[in-house]
């Protein structure tokens, strides 16, 4: 075997300048190819933290029916029985948020518009995602405060500031009238338009008192210790939670449209991802093909000599092997430090582009993901179209006609 | 004298289009142990394609080839490939030898693929490389070795792994008269020293002249087969 690995390595450096230039372009496909999952990966990792931070937590308990007709009737009652099992896994949930959430008639004297109500318990909301720090005039609500946040957009729609009172006027529990007038303690700039423009924050106790549902809420966010282990603590949840009655959601099942959206746009990267994986291919094949045609009355000598064709075979495998895996581990040696630079210093945006995404609340940048699964992925992938194109020699080696390739 | 080779009605037809071509024809021949032999003829008589039967690089259409009494026309491919690497030497017209080894290398690389001894290849390599006249040259590679000195040391390789016998296709073509006497000198030592039968085509005269059999072809029969004393 020893014999074989020093001829396909010596081989390769018969025309230095054609395996420098092969491996070169393995190396640069595998550096451009990290960087393209890096920043996309970069992108839905902040989109996906954020929508977990600030809207589905990492998972859910709601009643049976409410992710299929989210309503007030279909509330859960977050009773002692509830709190028992939590308290069973206390160490493995770092806090639990719960929510009451409805839709709600807002007026002023004279203005009507119909927006979503939140009753969020002030502190773990705090928490959970610093919601205070986005507060813009007023205070943020206290524990049991019996006034209002409005987001900052629908304080501009109905023309109010902090002070003034406002009329709700809803569909309580089990068809009963909420109604009440409440003072605006704060506003809040909630970045993303389509929430800023109809959200409404009250305390829990206030939400439960306005909606009559007593202690329920709409759901129980749950956060745990490891947001890593969110599957595993999600399944022991769902083995101890009444599933007549209750649900357990992940945050991947809450945000399933978002991820399916972002499976499509994923699609469509790997199909640039399959042109580049198709020019390292081909790349590799030509250099490949080009050293099988070279060297065919070379391979006749060594045939007559008493070397077997598996030798010849394995001899042109490796040379395959060892042009890709240098161009593998180059592009990975390289891709690391570049990676980690722009996972520390994101590509600045500017323009329409900027404004667009500060407009969301997002930081105007590329964010770059650090994940090594990226460079492991990417370096299989490459490893594999090798072994796939080191086969080609194989076959040939297993073809040649002593006679023929001798002449 | 024992027998090395022996072929009986030996032929090799090419189904052309247009008609076949009997390249080998017939030849019923035996090669003793010992035997520096030149197969002579004019270009296209069958030489060539003789050695490759005898070498069991080519499947004849007819006859039987004995090497050392075992019939080699009727093995697989990869009894060939065996069969090649424990008992045949060769020596091509343009100095085949592997780029990539060193002249060291080179001659150690066959009894290497036939597992012999690290302590043995290097003084076996080292001894041949000394008798072809090679031994400053020990880690040159071929591109660095001239047209004769490489032949040398394609002589020395198959001859290194002591085979039953040594086909030597053109080996002098392309050598100018001072290599090719050079050359000749060496084998003829060889053969003598080592007691190992040479069978070589050539049209050359040079070698013609210091071979002790001469079997001419034509046509691919054997039309003449001459001791030299």
């Amino acid at each position: 075997m020893k014999i074989l690995l020093i001829l396909a390595w010596r081989n390769l450096w018969r025309n230095k300048k054609r395996t420098l230039i092969t491996i070169s372009s393995v190396l640069f496909a595998v550096l451009l190819a990290t960087l393209f999952v890096s920043m996309e990966k970069g992108s839905y990792e902040r989109l996906i933290d954020s929508m977990v931070k600030y809207s589905t937590g990492y998972i859910q308990i709601q009643d049976i029916l409410y992710d299929e007709e989210p309503s007030i009737d279909h509330t859960l009652l977050f009773d002692e029985e509830i709190e028992e099992i939590l308290n069973k896994y206390e160490e493995q949930i770092a806090y639990h948020v719960p929510r009451l959430q409805n839709f709600v008639l807002v007026a002023t004297e004279n203005n009507t518009r119909g927006s979503i109500l939140n009753g969020i318990d002030p502190e773990l909301e705090i928490k959970m995602n610093d919601l205070n720090e986005d507060v813009v005039k007023g205070e943020f609500l206290k524990p049991n405060d019996n006034g209002l946040m409005l987001a900052e957009g629908l304080a501009g729609i109905l023309n109010v500031t902090v002070g003034d009172t406002l009329v709700l006027l809803g569909q309580g529990f089990h068809g009963s009238t909420a109604a009440g007038t409440y003072p605006i303690r704060g506003i809040v700039d909630l970045k993303i338009p389509d929430i800023n423009n109809n959200t409404i924050y009250m305390s829990l106790s206030e939400a439960q008192w306005f909606y009559g549902t007593d202690n329920r809420v709409t759901s129980l966010i749950i956060m745990p210790e490891n947001p890593a282990r969110t599957q595993q603590l999600a399944e022991s949840l769902r083995k101890v939670i009444d599933p007549e009655w209750h649900r357990v959601l992940t945050w991947e099942e809450l945000l399933e449209d978002l991820l399916n959206l972002m499976k499509f746009d994923v699609a469509g990267t790997m199909v640039m991802m399959m042109i580049l994986y198709i020019v390292i291919a081909f790349g590799l094949f030509g250099t490949i093909l080009t050293m099988l045609i070279e060297r065919r009355k070379e391979f006749a000598l060594l045939f007559s000599l008493g070397m077997k064709r598996a030798q010849v075979a394995i001899v042109c495998f490796f040379e395959a092997l060892f042009i890709s895996m240098a161009g593998v581990i180059l592009g990975i040696i390289i891709s690391i430090p570049v990676v980690a630079w722009f996972y520390h210093h994101p590509i600045p945006l500017s323009g329409d582009m900027a404004e667009a995404i500060a407009d969301y609340g997002f930081e105007p940048v590329l964010p770059f993901s650090a994940d090594p699964t990226i460079f492991i992925n990417q370096a299989l992938i490459v490893l594999i179209i090798s072994f796939l194109i080191g086969l080609f020699p194989v076959y040939k080696v297993f073809r040649i006609n002593i006679m023929e390739a001798k002449k | 004298m024992k027998t090395v080779i022996k072929t009986t009605n030996l032929q090799k037809i090419y189904n052309n289009s247009v008609a076949p071509v009997k390249a080998v024809n017939n030849i019923s021949l035996e090669f003793q142990e010992g035997e520096f032999t030149a197969i002579v003829g004019p270009s296209g008589s069958g030489k060539t394609t003789f050695l490759n039967l005898i070498g069991g690089l080519d499947k004849p259409t007819g006859g039987e080839i004995y090497i050392d009494g075992t019939e080699i026309s009727t093995m697989k491919e990869s009894e060939l490939f065996d069969f090649r690497l424990r008992n045949i030497g060769f020596v091509f017209q343009s100095y085949n030898l592997i780029p990539v080894l060193t002249a060291k290398e080179n001659v150690s690389f066959i009894m290497l693929l036939q597992k012999r001894s690290k302590a043995e290849m290097e003084q076996r390599a080292t001894e041949m490389l000394e008798q072809v006249g090679l031994s400053d040259k020990l880690n040159s590679r071929p591109n660095q070795l001239s047209g004769g000195q490489q032949q040398r040391v394609a002589v020395a390789r198959a001859l290194a792994s002591k085979p039953k016998f040594v086909l030597a296709d053109e080996p002098t073509a392309n050598l100018d008269t001072e290599s090719a006497f050079n050359l000749l000198d060496i084998m003829e030592k060889l053969n003598k020293e080592e007691n190992i039968t040479l069978i070589f085509s050539t049209h050359d005269q040079r070698v013609i002249e210091r071979a002790g059999r001469v079997i001419t072809l034509v046509d691919g029969s054997v039309s003449k087969d001459e001791v030299i004393s």
